[in-house]
């Protein structure tokens, strides 16, 4: 699903040029989970930005379903994320005024989608993710836990074939991290692809396999079993 | 889509109630502001819009050359409507008007049945052609345009006056009497009666009097002159398919042929021009119309005070939006992460604008409607408008609020919508630094405008209070001035005077054809003694009784004033002013007494005796200099006002005394009177409106604008509160943070008044240049704008700065 070869990925200040990714490349197939691992400033969450399409590389090639996109614009990007990827951040990223139902809905009127169908697909995920009873409430209303499920619903309400998380328990107690590592274990079961960047040891062993990294490279790669 | 932008936008309406709160405010104040001021100025372009054949209606005007400076005059000699419709086939109907120029007011009386007789006083009188009704639209609601005034002695009158006369019963072929100081008595017979249109007219006429009948009519009906008695309105309804232009090119010619030889006499030149009638109100150039012409001038002024408080409006929501970005930059990259591209995010903020705008629209109805009263008074107009208006203006104005909203929408929309999630999701967020300059930028423009209102406002009200206490050359205060408009009123001039001076409070009473103040129609074309007409001077001249000069205070510096110590004078001895002295070119004041001055008329040489001469006095108002002046004695009892120098004290007890006199001789007329300062100053009704207007829109403009500065202050404090906190810590005073937090600003202020100072001096020097006598601009105008913009702004931020400063530190630091 995603080949990735030669990624360079530069940053430059007026004082200063930092090399995020180095050569990187990487090969995630459909229907793996990924995580990826590091220390901090190890380049990984350039990594999933430029796989979430929301910047781009200086340098390399970049096959997302075996087409070219490294070079691609922005609305030619905005409209591969909006149809093929979903988003789970550590800090939730829910828009305060709007409620739950309208949170995990916007993605779906992005995409265009009639309402009608929106509100089938809204309360389905809803139900999934057992957060209906809360549709009418804002974020600032509901639990961490709550949020980031709310977080996950909407990230896949629009049935994304790839889920980038980033650090998606880093803001979570142990018992609501781990609901939400199961919920994406459930996606990928269902044939989500994911790849998910964390700290922790513990969300990573619920993946394949798990990319580490080291100065803006892969230095190895963990099968789980 | 569209739902979820309105709801968004009215959650973060409710949610930032102050931010929301000044937006509204500001865009709505703005908002109504527009309105008002562009309901005056819809009100002024409407004027004889109504007339059904508009666009061939013409008045004729005359350009005069002053001595190389050309005056373009509204009034014609009576013959030249005849003449030049006799010579242009272009001209279909022609019709002349006559203003009643010595009333401001006629005596209207009815006998009634018995001895009973109904009588007041009425304004806005003229002489008509009867054509008059057949080019103009009138609203006849009784009587037949066709034939009214076409017999002697008739009169049309507006439907009020109808009913004042009247009540309900018919006021068709009743009799009034009519006493004017300008056409003389006479009983009329009422054949025609009408309502006065909705939408306004130059000619402002209550009742309309035949020519026939009336003393004016030699003068109407019957002078030959093409040049002399230039008084008369000429009107000029040309065939279908004629071109205005075309006749007045045709104008200089005539002139030529049939008056080209006189004026080569006079050494002067004369040249004719036509007005359509729809521009007649607000052609500024042209002096002496029926009623003042409205001034394109006042009217951009406040057209660009309107569209520059709206502006004030709309810079607030871009500063407070663009200020604010940083807590809406999540949101914007949540959303182009979640698939939004930019160009639905620029048009979810510009509908947040458009909602706003919107909102503020609603409030601004509301507040035109409510302020609309207060506008009419400070305006001078009553902005009367029909339904369709009604519904074709709010149109407009729904218009004005839509592009007010993209105003101010566009550039925060384009701003925000321009956030890289990837920096945004991470609280990379800082704003640019070009971003920062801009808002001061803009802030400066806002005080810029302030300023410019501010010093414009101080100078025109010294300018105002200048015109008010400069020293007239005589007393303007406690003079009571009592029209005497009927032949009985004048016949007991002699009485009532008599009876006025045995009054302990009155000091001297004197009569008049004029006073300083009012229209004086008559001047004479003088030449001194060794000279000839070619060379005469242009002579302001008004006929006084021999103690009017001592009332008024005016002081012989040469030679004598009228009086009754010399019951030998005749009316062919004259007084002159200072500057007549010097124009005429008399090597001083005591040689021109005992020699002459004269005019030619038909041939003849009229001299007049010099008795002497009187200080310069301004007999017109300030915009106009020192004319050369003259009076003449006139012992017969034709004085159209008397005046009373009365003694300071009480004004009730010694009107009351007046009053009684007049009661006495005069049963059948109501006493009237007015103050002579008063009526000196409402010939500066025009700049006291302007004066005012100016006043309470700066008061506007700086409300706006500080609502701005206010809220950018509230925000740069809760930024910086961590800073405070820390800084308080470090044991920093509440005054030297105050000072921090104020500083920026107050450097924007001080920034905006040298920039405001230039561009205000310029304006109000080019303004100050229309008066004859003028304040200066001195420095102090503008250290005293400095002062108040920098009070204002300190009084604005300093409230934000010292309630951030005096918040306990450990609260500050802890939110963060």
């Amino acid at each position: 699903m995603i080949k990735i070869t030669n990624l360079v990925k530069v940053y430059r200040t007026e004082e200063m040029q930092t090399t995020a990714l180095n050569q990187l490349n990487l090969e995630v197939k459909e229907g793996e989970f990924v995580a990826v691992m590091g220390p901090s400033g190890c380049g990984k969450s350039t990594l999933l930005n430029i796989l979430g399409l929301l910047d781009d590389p200086d340098s390399g090639s970049f096959l997302f379903n075996g087409i070219e996109v490294a070079n691609f614009n922005e609305r030619q990007r905005s409209s591969l994320r909006k149809q093929h990827i979903g988003f789970v951040f550590q800090s939730f990223n829910l828009i305060d005024e709007l409620s739950v139902f309208e949170n995990v809905e916007l993605p779906l009127i992005y995409l265009g989608v009639k309402e009608s169908e929106r509100r089938k697909r809204v309360e389905e995920v809803l139900d999934k993710m057992q957060i209906m009873h809360r549709q009418k409430h804002f974020p600032q209303q509901l639990s961490g836990g709550q949020q980031q499920r709310v977080a996950v619903a909407r990230a896949v309400v629009n049935k994304p074939h790839l889920i980038l998380a980033d650090e998606p328990t880093g803001n979570l107690d142990s018992s609501n991290g781990n609901e939400v590592m199961e919920l994406l274990t459930d996606l990928n079961e269902q044939g989500t692809t994911i790849v998910m960047v964390t700290h922790s040891e513990h969300d990573a062993r619920y993946s394949h396999r798990i990319v580490r990294m080291l100065d803006g490279q892969t230095v190895l790669t963990d099968i789980m079993v | 889509m569209l739902k979820n932008y309105i709801t968004v936008a009215f959650r973060n309406l409710m949610k930032h109630k102050g931010f929301s709160f000044i937006n509204v405010l500001g865009l709505s104040i703005g908002l109504t502001c527009c309105m008002l001021i562009s309901l005056y100025i819809y009100h002024e372009y409407s004027y004889d819009s109504y007339h059904a054949k508009g666009e061939r209606l013409y008045q004729l005007g005359a350009v005069f050359n002053n001595e190389g400076e050309l005056e373009h005059r509204a009034t014609v000699p009576s013959a030249l409507a005849v003449a030049l419709q006799q010579e242009f086939p272009e001209i279909e109907e022609s019709a002349r008007l006559l203003s009643l120029f010595r009333d401001d007011k006629t005596l209207l009386q009815y006998q009634e049945s018995g001895e009973n007789v109904k009588s007041f006083y009425e304004s806005k009188g003229y002489v008509a052609d009867p054509s008059l009704f057949k080019l103009l639209a009138y609203n006849f609601i009784e009587g037949d345009p066709a034939t009214a005034l076409q017999n002697p002695n008739t009169v049309v009158v507006t439907e009020e006056i109808a009913e004042k006369l009247f009540g309900e019963e018919s006021a068709l072929n009743k009799t009034i009497r009519i006493s004017s100081n300008t056409n003389g008595d006479g009983d009329y017979t009422i054949t025609g009666v009408f309502r006065p249109h909705n939408v306004p007219s130059h000619i402002d006429a209550r009742f309309l009097l035949s020519p026939r009948g009336g003393g004016l009519e030699n003068f109407f009906l019957n002078s030959t002159t093409l040049l002399n008695n230039n008084m008369f309105f000429t009107y000029f309804l040309l065939k279908e398919g004629s071109d205005a232009q075309q006749l007045e090119k045709k104008l200089p010619a005539f002139v030529e042929r049939h008056m080209g030889e006189e004026l080569k006499n006079r050494g002067s030149d004369r040249q004719l021009f036509l007005t359509n009638i729809e521009d007649i109100h607000l052609a500024s150039e042209i002096e002496g119309n029926v009623t003042p012409a409205g001034s394109l001038t006042y009217i951009r002024i406040l057209a660009s005070i309107a569209v520059l408080t709206l502006l004030i409006a709309c810079i607030n929501f871009m500063n407070l939006s663009t200020s604010r970005s940083s807590k809406r930059s999540r949101e914007v990259g949540v959303r182009k992460v979640l698939g939004a591209e930019r160009s639905f995010l620029i048009w979810q903020f510009l509908g947040e604008s458009l909602i706003m705008a919107l909102v503020a629209f609603i409030f601004a109805i509301v507040l035109a409607v409510v302020f609309l009263p207060v506008f009419e008074q400070l305006s001078g107009r009553d902005i009367i408008l029909s339904f369709q208006q009604h519904g074709f203006l709010l149109g407009v104005y729904f218009l004005l609020a839509i592009i007010t909203g993209f105003i101010a929408g566009s550039y925060p929309a384009f701003y925000l919508s321009s956030f890289k999630p990837v920096q945004v999701l991470k609280g990379r967020f800082s704003s640019s630094l070009s971003v920062v300059s801009l808002r001061k930028g803009l802030v400066i423009f806002q005080f810029v405008i302030s300023v410019v209102l501010i010093i414009a406002s101080v100078i025109i009200s010294n300018q105002m209070s200048y015109l008010r206490s400069k020293d007239l050359g005589f007393i303007k205060d406690q003079q009571i001035v009592i029209p005497l408009r009927s032949e009985t009123a004048k016949s007991s001039y002699a009485s009532l005077k008599a009876q006025l001076n045995s009054h302990t409070s009155i000091r001297s009473v004197g009569g008049s054809l004029n006073y300083p103040g009012i229209s004086n129609p008559t001047d004479w074309l003088m030449y001194k003694e060794g000279s000839s007409a070619q060379n005469a001077e242009s002579v302001v001249i008004t006929h006084v009784d021999d103690s009017f000069l001592q009332t008024l205070g005016l002081k012989a510096v040469a030679g004598r004033l009228f009086s009754p110590d010399f019951p030998a004078d005749t009316n062919n001895h004259i007084i002159l002013n200072e500057k007549g002295v010097a124009e005429f070119g008399f090597p001083s004041a005591e040689e021109a007494v005992g020699s002459w001055v004269a005019f030619d008329w038909e041939g003849e040489q009229y001299r007049f005796d010099i008795v002497g001469v009187v200080n310069d006095f301004h007999f017109k108002d300030l915009r106009v200099p020192i004319q050369p002046f003259g009076f003449l004695l006139v012992n017969a009892p034709i004085y159209n006002y008397l005046i009373a120098h009365v003694n300071q004290g009480n004004m009730g007890q010694t009107l009351q005394v007046i009053e009684e006199r007049w009661n006495a001789l005069n049963p059948n007329e109501p006493f009237e009177y007015s103050f002579l300062d008063q009526d000196f100053q409402k010939n500066y009704e025009a700049e006291s409106r302007l004066a005012g207007m100016i006043r309470y829109f700066t008061i506007i403009a700086i409300l706006i604008s500080c609502l701005g500065l206010f809220g950018l202050a509230t925000f740069s404090a809760e930024q910086r509160i961590k800073e405070i906190g820390i800084r308080k810590v470090l044991g920093a005073s509440v005054s030297s943070l105050v000072a921090l937090l104020s500083k920026d600003f107050l450097k924007l202020v001080v920034v905006s008044v040298v920039l405001a100072s230039p561009i205000a001096w310029y304006i109000m020097h080019e303004w100050l240049q229309t008066f004859a006598y003028r304040v200066d601009i001195s420095w102090q105008v503008f250290a005293l704008t400095t002062f108040l913009a920098v009070m204002i702004a300190l009084v604005t931020v300093s409230f934000q700065a010292i309630k951030a400063a005096l918040t306990n530190p450990v609260k500050n630091l802890r939110t963060e």
